[in-house]
């Protein structure tokens, strides 16, 4: 989501910058930095220093990105190689004091911006340079990045932004820059932390572990895969195998806020080279399987009675369920259209069953009649297991439960309560286990539905249970 | 899915077999996961992709649905219920209130068979409840039903038990 808010953002800003390129009047581009100050929310004192800037600058209108003047790109290039020392001092430095970073970036465009006055007073495009500058960081400001890591953002925003309207050799002259300085900004193209070009960023967000860098670039989604590479070390390697794409990735890293361009183009990447698709499927597949898994959790914790934990019983008890559901939604149904019909004073067919013809009527029924009702469940708790099948008026319900007390009483209770008619027992003691099937009828203009019998009997027969360590010690 | 693979015997020809067992075992594995990976998908209505992972999805996604609307038939079901109530408690009354009469108790039968195990035999008059006082006798008199079988038969219940 976030990176999604970033992207539409920087579109915006590219939009407006472009559209800036393209309207003179003063006021309009006064205004529009009046507005860029008003939205930006974090840097005071680069509010202050812009408005002291605005000053000096005065009547400049234009915030003109192409540059024809061979002087600007150097000015520029210097620009962004001191904002790279600076980057550099800072990671040095292990400066994680963000608000004199940014002072000391206001003072280095500063002392640029005068460097340009004295130079070239007359001139109106070096000015035009410079007010990009402060307009650029103030810009950046808009962004509501973090604060701490968007110093870090900003310095390589202005990069990127840089990069999408610059010619190419102020482009490749940056890059380049950035190329030198990355050795000693300690890229280290196979640690955790990702190497590359944007490295220097990376170090000062250490503390979320690279681990984490790892799982978020995987949680990307598959167009930030496509684009830039989503895993840290497809990120290496799609910069080196899509030098000739000429994308623009991006990557938002959720906990720090910094960003990270994978500007490609016709550059060679610094960056180290590895078996490209390898990695990068290792990744992809690596998150491939561990969302599958996920799944099958998921899956298993819906179903009432998972029994083993491999995939395949999963996926069986999964079917089981299904089919349960459906025919407890098809016995509700039944119902409430019995309901209503009793309501409307509608005689259902009688069905006739003595207990001793229980089976063989019920299978016959089956074929019989149209509103029969039907259904069967199963539970399982610790101790118990419950088995509630449901012909129209009949309820079987076999009841096998281990041995320690005699739950008869309460069953019987239970079943008294369902106003089910008892019919006909069967059970004893078995080995360990207490089983009981119990042929039971329904009476007339009762509500009884299976997973309530089933869920009853359950809650019944527990409690007894639990009630039993305190009481006796058989 | 993991592919195990088994240590090694000395001979190549055990590895061979055991490799080969293992093979089979696996693809047995397999095969019975995607069949009921299939039948899963048989029974979901909705299908969207026809890969295993959208599979599980679905079936997630359907079993989430058909709990819902067993929840809303019960709530419908209750409601209907307590709305039904009304009339019909009244006549429930009437039903307990015959119970309290005192059953009548045709036949009682008690045989002692071996060690400490006896055998009991009750036909009593057929009325709702019955079992439950039944019960409650016997585990106050605290016997241990090893077996037992009740059977109804217009208005008698037969009671056989043995206890000990």
């Amino acid at each position: 989501m976030i990176s999604c808010k970033f992207i539409c953002q920087l579109l915006q800003f590219i939009v407006f910058f472009i559209s800036g390129t393209n309207t003179d009047p003063q006021s309009t581009t006064d205004k529009r930095k009046t507005k860029m100050y008003e939205q930006s929310s974090n840097f005071d004192p680069a509010m202050n220093l812009h408005e002291e800037e605005r000053g000096i600058i005065g009547q400049n209108d234009v915030v003109n990105y192409p540059h024809e003047n061979p002087k600007i790109a150097a000015m520029e290039m210097e620009l962004h190689h001191q904002l790279n020392l600076e980057i550099e001092h800072c990671f040095n430095n292990g400066c994680q004091q963000i608000n004199n970073w940014q002072v000391e970036q206001m003072n280095a465009s500063f002392n640029l911006e005068n460097h340009h006055n004295q130079n070239q007073n007359q001139n109106q495009d070096p000015i035009f340079n410079t007010t990009q500058y402060p307009t650029t960081t103030d810009l950046l400001n808009i962004f509501p990045f973090p604060k701490y890591p968007s110093l870090l953002s900003n310095s390589s925003m202005s990069f990127s932004t840089h990069n999408k309207n610059s010619s190419n050799n102020n482009f490749l002259a940056s890059l380049g820059l950035m190329g030198e300085i990355n050795p000693n900004a300690g890229g280290d193209g196979t640690s955790a932390s990702g190497s590359v070009i944007y490295d220097p960023l990376l170090p000062l967000n250490l503390p979320p572990q690279p681990p984490s860098l790892r799982d978020l670039f995987h949680s990307l989604p598959n167009n930030y895969a496509k684009n830039g590479g989503c895993s840290l070390f497809g990120n290496v390697d799609e910069r080196d195998n899509n030098n000739n794409h000429g994308n623009v990735g991006l990557m938002y890293q959720n906990d720090n806020g910094v960003f990270e361009f994978t500007a490609t183009g016709e550059i060679d990447c610094v960056g180290k080279n590895r078996d490209g698709k390898d990695i990068k499927h290792f990744a992809t597949e690596k998150h491939r399987r561990v969302q599958f898994k996920g799944k099958f959790d998921d899956l298993r914790k819906l179903v009432p009675n998972p029994t083993k934990n491999d995939r395949a019983s999963i996926v069986q008890d999964a079917i089981d369920y299904i089919n349960e559901l459906k025919r407890s939604v098809a016995e509700l149904q039944l119902l409430v259209e019995k309901k209503r019909c009793s309501r409307e004073r509608m005689k259902r067919p009688k069905m006739e069953n003595n207990e001793n013809e229980n089976e063989s009527n019920s299978l016959g029924n089956l074929e019989s009649g149209s509103s029969l009702r039907s259904s069967w469940l199963q539970r399982k708790s610790k101790n118990t297991e419950v088995d509630v099948r449901i012909v129209d008026d009949e309820v079987t319900v076999k009841l096998v439960q281990q041995k320690r007390i005699n739950c008869l009483l309460y069953v019987s209770k239970v079943l008294d309560e369902l106003q089910l008619d008892l019919h006909h027992v069967a059970g004893g003691l078995i080995g360990d286990y207490y089983s009981f099937l119990f042929n039971s009828k329904i009476c007339e203009g009762s509500i009884v539905y299976a997973s309530a019998v089933a869920n009853k009997l359950i809650e019944v027969v527990d409690k007894q249970y639990a009630a039993i360590p305190p009481s006796s010690s058989y | 899915m993991d592919k195990r693979k088994k240590t090694d015997q000395e001979d190549n020809g055990v590895d061979r077999e055991f490799i080969s067992k293992n093979l089979e075992a696996e693809r047995r594995r397999r095969k019975k996961l995607n069949d009921r990976q299939l039948e899963l998908r048989s029974l979901v209505p909705i299908i969207t992709n026809m890969n295993k992972a959208t599979i599980i999805t679905d079936a997630i996604a359907y079993i989430e649905e058909l709990r819902n609307s067993v929840e809303e038939l019960t709530d419908q079901i209750l409601q209907m219920e307590a709305t039904d109530e009304n009339r019909n408690t009244k006549n429930e009354d009437i039903n307990i209130n015959d119970d309290d009469h005192p059953m009548k108790i045709a036949e009682v039968e008690v045989n002692h068979i071996c060690g400490t195990k006896i055998w009991i035999k009750i036909i009593v008059q057929k009325k709702r409840g019955r079992l439950t006082k039944l019960m409650e006798a016997i585990s106050v008199l605290g016997f241990h039903l090893i077996d037992i079988c009740i059977t109804t038969s217009q208005q008698a219940i037969l009671f056989t038990s043995s206890a000990e």
